[in-house]
């Protein structure tokens, strides 16, 4: 397991996404086609971890802890299945299930954190209290359609 | 974060280059502010060298679209790949944008 401890502040967001940049090339993920069962490297896997984590330390950052700081605990745990990030953070609370979905086809400028977070992992937990802990799992050997076509996350604008 | 902007025949570039974050994005709004203010008409975001963006650059760019689009400009956006790519498609911006 990877832990670290910093300030939760927004001058540490390049450092701490720069840790789970390298933390998301240890591990081989793999996309599967389930009607042919074939397989091909994930090549999203970087890219939708490391976004999905910086939606969640923005939020640390920016409301848990109002730009005033506070520290953060940051565990990555990877397993043969799935890779597991843990954000601790002792500021303020919210209500994840309390978040709208934004609809897309309005644009919106705001208000997407937390749908990226949704689409770019399998499962987001959030659990308030001192600490405020937030789980973010990503499997590994990922569905061909999970994310990008929003399998895993409610869809505003579906295709015709 | 770097960015530079050149006007040339109508057309307006804005080269954007490394991360366009809720660190980086107070930096540009002034920039984003005055192409709004001289209603440049064709707009031209460059991307090419944008390693990463997140919800709130997204925001950025969003509102230039939006506001040109009001007073009748129009804005593209050129290079999108990688990590930006991934996030104009998961939020279906590919479909919205003239992208090159």
């Amino acid at each position: 397991m990877i832990r670290v401890k910093i300030p939760g502040l927004l001058d540490y967001r390049d450092l701490a996404m720069r840790m789970v940049t390298s933390a998301c090339k240890l591990v081989h993920a793999r996309r599967v086609n389930p009607a042919s069962g074939e397989s091909r490297p994930d090549h999203e896997f970087d890219a939708e971890v490391v976004s999905a984590f910086g939606e969640a330390f923005n939020n640390v950052a920016l409301h848990s802890y109002r730009r005033q700081g506070g520290d953060v605990e940051i565990e990555i745990e990877t397993s043969p299945t799935a890779m597991v990030i843990r954000i601790l953070d002792y500021g303020d609370s919210f209500d994840i299930d309390d978040v709208p979905v934004p609809a897309l086809e309005s644009l919106p400028e705001s208000g997407l954190g937390i749908y990226i977070m949704r689409a770019c992992m399998d499962e987001i937990a959030y659990k308030a209290g001192q600490p405020n802990v937030l789980t973010m799992t990503r499997r590994l050997v990922r569905d061909e359609n999970a994310g990008m076509q929003g399998h895993n996350v409610a869809d505003p604008t579906p295709d015709e | 974060m770097n960015f530079t902007r050149n006007d040339a025949n109508g057309d307006t570039v804005l080269r954007i280059e490394g991360v366009l974050d809720a660190v980086t994005t107070p930096d540009i709004r002034p920039t984003i502010e005055a192409l709004v203010v001289e209603k440049r008409m064709r707009i031209i975001v460059d991307v090419s060298a944008l390693r990463l963006i997140d919800s709130s650059g997204v925001g950025v760019i969003v509102s230039l679209f939006k506001r040109a689009k009001a007073y009748g400009g129009e804005l593209k956006i050129q290079g999108l790949r990688d990590q930006p790519l991934t996030i104009f498609r998961l939020l279906r911006l590919d479909r919205v944008f003239s992208i090159s």
